[in-house]
This record gives C-alpha cells, sequence and structure tokens, in this order.
C-alpha cells in the first residue's frame, strides 16, 4: 500500500510541475501558432535571474516574484522583438510551419549559451522555501511534503486565475478570438500583435513559475529545463495543443504513467513509457484528447 | 545530355576527385571528412522529408540508431560483411520509417513533431534493455581494416573515409534523382498544396508515408556511418541534441533544395571546430570555452531562418534577378 | 615534409655527437627537449563534472609543481585538457583530437568506462601504440592487453569493491535484507558480477539508466523497501549525484537511520555530499570503501604533502578524495616518465610501467600491481565509516587491508606498507 501511496503522491507534484510547463506551451500555441521551444530557455533564464535574487536578498520570496514578472517580461519583449519580425518576412509555404519552430530552437540555444558564459555551467542549487520533510500521518512518513502542497497550491491556483481570464475577461476574449481567427479580430477592432504579445508575456511568467517551482529539487545549469521541455511539450500534445485543460489533464497523464510504470514496471524505462503514453492516445485522437471537434488549419 | 545522366557523372566525377584527395591527406583531415559526408547525408534525409514532403520530424536520432543497431547487430551477431552491414542498416531503417510513417500518417504538423520528439528520446534508452543490443555498452561496429588489396599504406581513416563518402554519394545521388523526376514535383505539390494535389489525383498519405520510409533508411544509413566513427553503438550515441544539430544543419543549407546539402554537412563539422579555437583563442573561462560554440551555431540558425528561410539559394536567386 | 627530416637528420646526429645532454626525441610525438605533452579527455562540465570536475586541474597542478622542481629531466610536462561532456561522442571526439591535432605523446587519465572505451577506438590509440595511462575506471576490461595494448589501469576494479564489500556485509551484518541500487550499464554490471562472484545474493536489485536517478526514482525505491524488518543494507554503487539523491530522498521520508548504507567509492567522497546539501547526520555512519587514506587525515605524509601542493598550485579549489586521487596518479605518470630514461619514447613508458610500476611511490594504502601480464593498479580497498564531519575513519577502529581480484579468487587481509614517499612528494626513480 505504501508503494502505491508513494506512486500516488510522486505523480500529483511531477504532474504539477509538468502542468506548468504545457500551459507555456499551450498559451504560445494559442495565441502564435508556433512551437515555443524557447519555452525551457526563458524558465531557466527566469530561474537564473531569481538564484541572483536569492544570493542578494536571500528570500526565496522575492526571488519567486521576480521570476514571475521577470518571465513575463521576457516573453513580451521576445515575441515583440523576435517572433514578429520574423512572421513578417515568412508570409507563405510551408516554411511558415517550420520556420518560426526552427527559430525558437536557435534562441533557445542562444538563451543558454549565453547563461553559460554569463554564469558558467557548474551546477548550483536553489533551497526550497519551506521544508522538506514528509509529512508524518499517524506515524507514517509519505512521500509529500510541504513543498509538494505549495507546487500543487500553486498550480490549481494559476489555473483557476488563467481560466478566469480567458473565459470572463475582456482580454481573454481577445486572445481567443485573436488565436481562432486574426483577420476578423482585427476587423473587430482588436489589436492582433498587442494582444498576442500579452499571451507571450502570460505563457514567459507560467515558465517562469514552473523554473521556481522545479529547481529546488534538482539543479541549476543551463540545460536543467530541457526535460521538463520534453515532458511539458508532450503532455500539451496528449491534451490537445488547443486546450489549456487539456494542458493539465495531459500533464497529470503523464505525471501519473511515469510514477507508476517506474515503481511497478521498472526505474529503467521511464522515456519508453512516455512515448508509448504519447503514441497510444494520438493514434485514438490524433490531435489530442481535448482537439476541437472542427479541425482548423494547421 | 539528359540531367540525370549529367548528375551520374557530376557525382562520379565528385568521388573520384574525393577519392584522390584522400591519399594525401592525414588522418585528421580523413577523420572529419568521414563526419562530413556522415552529416551530409543525414542532412539530405531530413530535406527530403521536411523539405519535400512537408513533415517535420525531431526525431532523425532515433531513425539513425535503428540503422545503427540494425547494422551492428548484422556485422556483430550475424557476421556480415561490414558492407552488408551498413545495406541492412538501411533497409531496417527504412522499414521502421514505413511503420512509423503509417502509425503518424494521420497526425498534423506539431503533433508529428511532439511524437518524433518523444521517439528521440524513447529509442535510446529502450536499447538498453534488450541484452541482445548491448545494454548500456552497446555493440561494436567493426568496419575491419581496409581490404589487403589495397596495401599496407591504406590507413585506418582512409578506409572509414571511403566508406563514408562513397555510401553518402550513392544514397544522395539516389535520393536527388528520386525528387528531380516525377516524385520531386509531386512531393513539392503535396507540400505546398495538399488539397489541391489531393484533387489532381496525388494519393498524399501514400507519398508521405513513402518519403518518411525514404528518409528513414536515408538517416538509417548515415547513423550506421557515424557509428563507424565512435566504434560502437550505444544508447548514448544518439541523444537528443543530434536532431536538433542535424535539424540546423539542414535550415542553414536550404531546406527546399538538395543542391547546396553538403555545405549542411561542412558547416556542421567546421562551425564546432572555429567556435572551439576561437573560445580556446579569448579566454580560460570554461563557460565560455563550453558554450561558444552552441552560440555560434545557434546565432547561424537564427541568421540562416530570419534572412534565408528558403536557404542560401535565394539570395543566389534573388542576386541573378536584380 | 622533406624540410622537416632534413632538419631531424641534422639534428639528430648533432645529438650523437653531443650524448651528454638528454637525447633529441624530435621523433618522438608529443616530446621536445624541453616539453612532454599529455592529454586528459574527461568531463569538466555537466552531472559528471559536478563530481570529477577537479581531475584535470589537480593533475596539472601536481605537474606544475614538478615543472618547478626541474620537470621530468629536464622537461616540462603539459597537460592539454579537453572536456568530453561524459558523451561517447566527446569522448571519441576530444581523443581523436588529443591524439591527432594536439600530437601529446601519451593519454593520462582518462574519465570514464563507455566515453574512454569509444576513445580509444576512434583515436585507434592500439595501432599508434599511444600510451593511455592510469585510466579513471574501474572495468576490469580494460585489463585486456589484446583488447587495450597500451592501457594501464590505476582504480581498482568495481567487481574487486564488490567483493570486499560483500565480506563486510557477510563479517558484519549477518542476517540483514541486502539491497543494490546501481547504474544499468557495465559500471553496475562488473559490481554485480563481484558479488556474484563473492557468492553475496541481494534481496532485491535496483537500476537506473545513467543520469537517471533523481528524488522520485529515489523514493520510489525507498517506499518498496521501507517495510522491511530490522535494518537492512543498502549499497549505493552509483556516481555522487545519483547518491545524494538517493540519500536526499531518505531524509525526505525520514529514513535514513533505517538502514545502513554502503557507498561505493565512486560517489562517496563526503566533502561533495555535504556540499551538495546532504544533511551532516545523514553521512554519520555511511561506510565506504577506499585504497587511498583520507583526504581529511592531514597526519598522512601524502596527504600532508599534496594538501601543500593543491594550496599554492591550484587555488581556489578545495581539496577532497578527487584531487587526492587525481595528484597521485600525476605522481605515478611523472614516475613513469622516469622510468622510461631520457631517451622517452612511447614503447619506452609502456616497458617501464610493465617491469618497474608496482614498486612506484604512491599514497595508496593498497599494492600496485603491474606487470608484463597484468595491467592492474590498485588490486583492493580498506572499509571506511564517515562521521558528521565528513571524515572517513577506518571501520571497526582498526585499519584492516584487503586485497583481491576481479574472477574468483578469495578476498585476503593484506600487510602491504606502502613505499616511502620521495622527499617533498618530487620522485627521484629511474
Amino acid at each position: 500500500m505504501n508503494q502505491f501511496i508513494t506512486a500516488v503522491l510522486t505523480s500529483l507534484s511531477s504532474g504539477a510541475i509538468y502542468a506548468l510547463m504545457s500551459i507555456s506551451l499551450v498559451l504560445v500555441w494559442r495565441s502564435t501558432r508556433v512551437i515555443n521551444f524557447t519555452q525551457a530557455g526563458q524558465a531557466v533564464l527566469t530561474t537564473y535571474i531569481g538564484y541572483g535574487v536569492i544570493q542578494k536578498t536571500g528570500s526565496y520570496w522575492i526571488a519567486l516574484a521576480a521570476a514571475v514578472i521577470g518571465g513575463a517580461l521576457i516573453g513580451a519583449v521576445i515575441d515583440r522583438f523576435f517572433m514578429r519580425p520574423i512572421f513578417k518576412r515568412i508570409t507563405s509555404g510551408p516554411i511558415a510551419l517550420i520556420a518560426p519552430v526552427v527559430a525558437t530552437l536557435g534562441l533557445l540555444g542562444i538563451i543558454q549559451a549565453s547563461i553559460g558564459i554569463i554564469w558558467g555551467i557548474s551546477y548550483q542549487s536553489i533551497e526550497a522555501p519551506v521544508s522538506t520533510d514528509g509529512f508524518d500521518i499517524n506515524g507514517q512518513v509519505i512521500a509529500f511534503n510541504r513543498f509538494n502542497l505549495f507546487v500543487l497550491a500553486t498550480v490549481t491556483v494559476t489555473m483557476l486565475l488563467l481560466t478566469i481570464l480567458f473565459q470572463r475577461t475582456n482580454i481573454g476574449l481577445a486572445l481567443r478570438a485573436s488565436a481562432y481567427s486574426p483577420e476578423i479580430a482585427k476587423l473587430s477592432g482588436i489589436k492582433v500583435d498587442a494582444v498576442r504579445t500579452f499571451g507571450w508575456a502570460i505563457a514567459g511568467a507560467a515558465s517562469g513559475l514552473a523554473g521556481m517551482l522545479y529547481i529546488p529539487g534538482y539543479y541549476l545549469y543551463p540545460n536543467a529545463m530541457d526535460l521538463l521541455l520534453v515532458f511539458g511539450f508532450i503532455a500539451a500534445v496528449i491534451g490537445g495543443l488547443d486546450s489549456l485543460i487539456g494542458a493539465v489533464v495531459g500533464a497529470m497523464i503523464l505525471g501519473f504513467g511515469l510514477s507508476f510504470s517506474r515503481t511497478y514496471i521498472s526505474t529503467e524505462i521511464l522515456f519508453p513509457t512516455a512515448f508509448i503514453l504519447l503514441i497510444v492516445v494520438l493514434l485514438i485522437k490524433p490531435d489530442g484528447i481535448f482537439s476541437a471537434k472542427k479541425k482548423r488549419g494547421a | 545530355m539528359t540531367s540525370s545522366k549529367r548528375r551520374l557523372i557530376t557525382f562520379v566525377i565528385i568521388g573520384w576527385v574525393l577519392l584522390l584527395i584522400s591519399d594525401h591527406v592525414g588522418p585528421l583531415r580523413l577523420y572529419q571528412g568521414s563526419y562530413v559526408a556522415t552529416y551530409t547525408l543525414a542532412v539530405a534525409s531530413i530535406i527530403l522529408l521536411t523539405g519535400y514532403s512537408g513533415q517535420l520530424s525531431l526525431g532523425h536520432g532515433a531513425l539513425m540508431a535503428v540503422g545503427a543497431y540494425a547494422g551492428a547487430l548484422a556485422i556483430d551477431k550475424a557476421t556480415l560483411n561490414p558492407i552488408l552491414g551498413l545495406i541492412v542498416a538501411t533497409f531496417v531503417a527504412g522499414l521502421f520509417g514505413l511503420i512509423l510513417g503509417f502509425a503518424v500518417a494521420r497526425l498534423s504538423g506539431p503533433y508529428l513533431a511532439g511524437t518524433t520528439l518523444a521517439l528521440a528520446v524513447a529509442l535510446p534508452t529502450l536499447a538498453n534493455e534488450f541484452e541482445i543490443l548491448g545494454g548500456q555498452q552497446g555493440l561494436p561496429f567493426d568496419v575491419g581494416s581496409s581490404p589487403e588489396r589495397f596495401g599496407e599504406e591504406f590507413s585506418q581513416y582512409k578506409w572509414y573515409f571511403w566508406i563514408c563518402a562513397l555510401a553518402a554519394l550513392i544514397m544522395i545521388w539516389w535520393i536527388a534523382n528520386l525528387v528531380s523526376g516525377k516524385y520531386g514535383r509531386t512531393y513539392r505539390a503535396l507540400r505546398d498544396n495538399p488539397i489541391a494535389a489531393e484533387l489532381s489525383g496525388i494519393n498524399v498519405g501514400r507519398q508521405k508515408v513513402i518519403a518518411f520510409a525514404i528518409s528513414s533508411g536515408a538517416a538509417g544509413l548515415s547513423g550506421g556511418l557515424l557509428v563507424i566513427l565512435l566504434g560502437g553503438v550505444s544508447p548514448s550515441a544518439f541523444p537528443l541534441g543530434v536532431s536538433f544539430f542535424l535539424l540546423t544543419g539542414a535550415i542553414i543549407t536550404g531546406l527546399y533544395n538538395l543542391k547546396g546539402v553538403i555545405l549542411g554537412g561542412l558547416i556542421l563539422v567546421a562551425l564546432p571546430e572555429i567556435a572551439d579555437s576561437l573560445a580556446s583563442r579569448i579566454g580560460e573561462s570554461e563557460g565560455l570555452t563550453n558554450s561558444l560554440p552552441d552560440l555560434l551555431v545557434s546565432a547561424l540558425l537564427i541568421l540562416a531562418v530570419v534572412f534565408t528561410p528558403n536557404g542560401p539559394g535565394q539570395i543566389l536567386k534573388r542576386h541573378h534577378s536584380k | 615534409m622533406k624540410r622537416l627530416s632534413i632538419v631531424s637528420a641534422v639534428v639528430a646526429t648533432g645529438a650523437m655527437l653531443l650524448s651528454m645532454l638528454p637525447a633529441q626525441a624530435a621523433q618522438t610525438t608529443g616530446v621536445t627537449s624541453s616539453e612532454i605533452k599529455l592529454g586528459i579527455s574527461s568531463p569538466t562540465s555537466g552531472s559528471a563534472g559536478l563530481v570529477y570536475g577537479k581531475v584535470p586541474g589537480a593533475m596539472k597542478a601536481y605537474f606544475d609543481y614538478i615543472n618547478a622542481n626541474g620537470g621530468v629531466y629536464g622537461r616540462k610536462i603539459k597537460l592539454v585538457a579537453k572536456n568530453d561532456k561524459y558523451t561517447v561522442k566527446g569522448a571519441a571526439a576530444s581523443t581523436f583530437d588529443l591524439v591527432y591535432q594536439d600530437n601529446v605523446f601519451a593519454l593520462t587519465g582518462a574519465l570514464g568506462t563507455a566515453t574512454h572505451q569509444a576513445g580509444y577506438k576512434a583515436a585507434s590509440l592500439a595501432a599508434e601504440n599511444v600510451p593511455d595511462l592510469f585510466v579513471n575506471s574501474g572495468w576490469s576490461g580494460f585489463n585486456d592487453k589484446t583488447a587495450y595494448p597500451t592501457t594501464f589501469m590505476v582504480l581498482p576494479t568495481y567487481a574487486m569493491e564488490a567483493k570486499v564489500m560483500a565480506k563486510v556485509i557477510k563479517d558484519n551484518f549477518p542476517g540483514q535484507a541486502t539491497f543494490i541500487v546501481a547504474q544499468n550499464d557495465e559500471f553496475g554490471d562488473d559490481a554485480r558480477a563481484g558479488f556474484g562472484a563473492a557468492g553475496h545474493k541481494f534481496t532485491r536489485e535496483f537500476f537506473y539508466p545513467q543520469g537517471g536517478m533523481d528524488l522520485a526514482t529515489g523514493k520510489t525505491i525507498l517506499s518498496a523497501i521501507s517495510a522491511v524488518p530490522g535494518k537492512p543494507v543498502v549499497v549505493l554503487f552509483g556516481t555522487g549525484d545519483a547518491t545524494v539523491a538517493m540519500l536526499k530522498a531518505a531524509e525526505e521520508l525520514k529514513l535514513t537511520k533505517k538502514f545502513t548504507w554502503l557507498a561505493g567509492s565512486v560517489g562517496a567522497d563526503a566533502n561533495t555530499l555535504l556540499a551538495l546539501k546532504v544533511e551532516p547526520e545523514t553521512i554519520d555512519g555511511v561506510l565506504t570503501a577506499s585504497f587511498m587514506p583520507d583526504a581529511k587525515d592531514s597526519t598522512d605524509t601524502y596527504v600532508k604533502q599534496f594538501m601543500a601542493i593543491n594550496t599554492k598550485y591550484n587555488k581556489g579549489v578545495v581539496f577532497d578524495n578527487y584531487v587526492l586521487a587525481a595528484m597521485n596518479s600525476a605522481m605515478l605518470t611523472v614516475q613513469s616518465l622516469r622510468a622510461a630514461g631520457k631517451n622517452l619514447t612511447r614503447d619506452g613508458v609502456i616497458k617501464a610501467i610493465e617491469t618497474k610500476g608496482s614498486s612506484f611511490a604512491s599514497a595508496g594504502l593498497v599494492p600496485l600491481g603491474y606487470s608484463s601480464t597484468s595491467r592492474i593498479g590498485y588490486n583492493g580497498y580498506w572499509v571506511s565509516q564517515i562521521n558528521a564531519k565528513g571524515e572517513g575513519k577506518p571501520f571497526g577502529g582498526k585499519l584492516v587491508i584487503y586485497t583481491t581480484d576481479s574472477g574468483t579468487g578469495a578476498v585476503s587481509v593484506s600487510n602491504f606498507v606502502r613505499p616511502t614517499m620521495p622527499k617533498n612528494g618530487i620522485p627521484t626513480n629511474s
């Protein structure tokens, strides 16, 4: 029973973190139709900023705020000064899908290399702000601690805020409209470009959050978020790239799948499990679980 | 003279020149040359898949791994001749690509990308699970030393170079033939306007799968060549970075045209070397020496995407039309 | 090409006339009248660099010390270090470049098993007869003169360590359940073979892919074994970051005192564990095996000397077991070069180690096993227990040295007394 409980608990903790990354990716996809590989770079860069803030102030919480705000700013800057010019140059042809993706890949490389040059490539660590001792339930220590609880709570709150933003606010409506049909949105007076930049900003904030929540269990180095990017992307694809709920559900499915396979099958087949989960879902629903009924143009 | 005859003669001449050069250069250049040939072939396979049939794959490393393992098994366990081993690598990878192509035929752009990405990280670790694949240590990929009739002076690295260069040349020539004829028009059609293509009678789904299979075969061959240079295939020979690395080369070369493909191979080998020597000249900072090569490659990639999204050929064309 | 050989001919003639001077080894790659070039391919970045990153710098520090004291027969040693990022590709490229681009005389301290296997093949070290000195790997396969004719090991094999551990478990923890957590590659396989050869069977075995041990995996493993009665022995046969992950997972689950931890020497440097934020109470009592004196034991002559060299020539680097081992290898390297004589050739170095290597001075508390048929370096271990300060003291109070082989030979207690350190740590052998 102990193993089962541990598996469930670790699933929740890791699923929550995957969710933050997959949310960021879906946010960008929905607003600009780009697979944003730079997200890993944005996340790790904001985490380095957070690390710097901790060095100066000693406070994780200030660093967290700095990372979220910094993430938003960086996201906005990347869209305004990098992605927008690229889109203007590439107007037609199949390169239209591939070029932005590849550009984000290049930008990822530049960010990671720059971090390596500025901060060095050795591993740093960020301490968790709250206790990482497992909770004691009736004398039994479980594989869930205050920090895991904090992460889970943060992700839930983030999801709620984003849902409110998209469903209940004007700007949320504008975001959805711009993604669905830019021309019509423009005609109805929405500043599509500005709205899109806003989308990137929120995504950047979310991934900044992801970084600060993920790194305390691991180490900080330029490529620290690469694995999270891969899992976040797989989670987003499983859930359907057009759906924020899908992002969270996909992340949880991935988290549970990986944890249980690790517990009951083997500690060695992490990636094959992820791949099998993905291909099984896509064979049944080629556009992910929560794909829209009508296929929008790719 | 037909264009296909011209192409054949061009390739034969290139081959001859390469073999002549190989007599006069040292092991360092031969080793680098082998890498250039291997990467060029891999880039060509990406151009076929992504540039011509419009399917974005982020998992070419996995396809190369399939070919490498198949070839290694053939040579090691079935004691086949190394050349046969490479042929096995090509066919097995091609078959794998055929099946994979079917499985992902319904997936659109980003979903295909995601699946190939997951494959790229999953496949190498899978190799660890099976005894016959040699576990973490992998399998040796031994092409032996050069045949006796080439004489004693024929160095090991020259032998590697001959194998890599000739294999790459043959495969690329075959692909070039393929895309210049009817198939080429078909691919361009289905890439630019799949609906119109379907309407004019092209079976879009089938063509995409065929392209996937051929591209995988070529990738498998390049995988086999790569592990010759590494001495053997192992799960760590094809990390995720390989797929991105090759995609970079394809973009820089120009995704839509095979003409400049060797440029991609050259850049992929030369750029890290140039960056390395630059870094060691500039400073002692470890962060710099380790990160500068990646910085330069990424910067070049972005420049290529922004200024020549259709490849360097685009600049030349613009020049001519002025 | 022609001009070069004429110059060489003139130089060689001149050297013969002036036979008092060191021979012009202009024909030997990597050796000039003033310099000997050596190369090392090892990880200095990534998770492996986290643990082994200090090795090239420490070796260079020792070489700098020797250079400042006359060098090797007047020649200064230059160490070219390349970061192979602990990947097969990286090692293949680095090793190749060292041999064909930097033209080193010999390699020393190559790190990693799969990585060095690749590097050895890619650079054709066998065909080029490049000496491959004191590789940092315990894989017993390197002790194969047919496959690796120019290679000399230094670390005891993982199989040897496993056999010594098996004996310790048998003697001290009879009746307890035992578990092993190891990498699923030749590193872990070698360990498995050793435990098997010693007749030890684990209650359960856990394997993870290299780099795949993290907190979540650690917790999964611990939750599977936490209900076992008594105080089971858990063998952690992995790299430093893996040991850290397991111990930290145990901290979070409050299971640190539930088990007796037996950490393999590769991943058990107490300094590193503490630096990576493992609690002092956690490492208090952890058992490990070592073949060197503890890096914190400043009463040991070798440790004291190396510490001094480290302070002067390796500024800013904390002295730990990795620095100690690296400097020790550097000392062995210098003795090898000296033993080959003033007319330094690749063949000469290889022969020198075969014939004289087993009597080289070194910090190791166990004997060196070099001979014309054996390329094994150290062949044994002593068991140490770490305390909360990170110091390793002999388990059981008295230092007992065990020696064995990588096969089915028994583990025996040894009376080995190591050679006295040459004055000031500067070898004068020939």
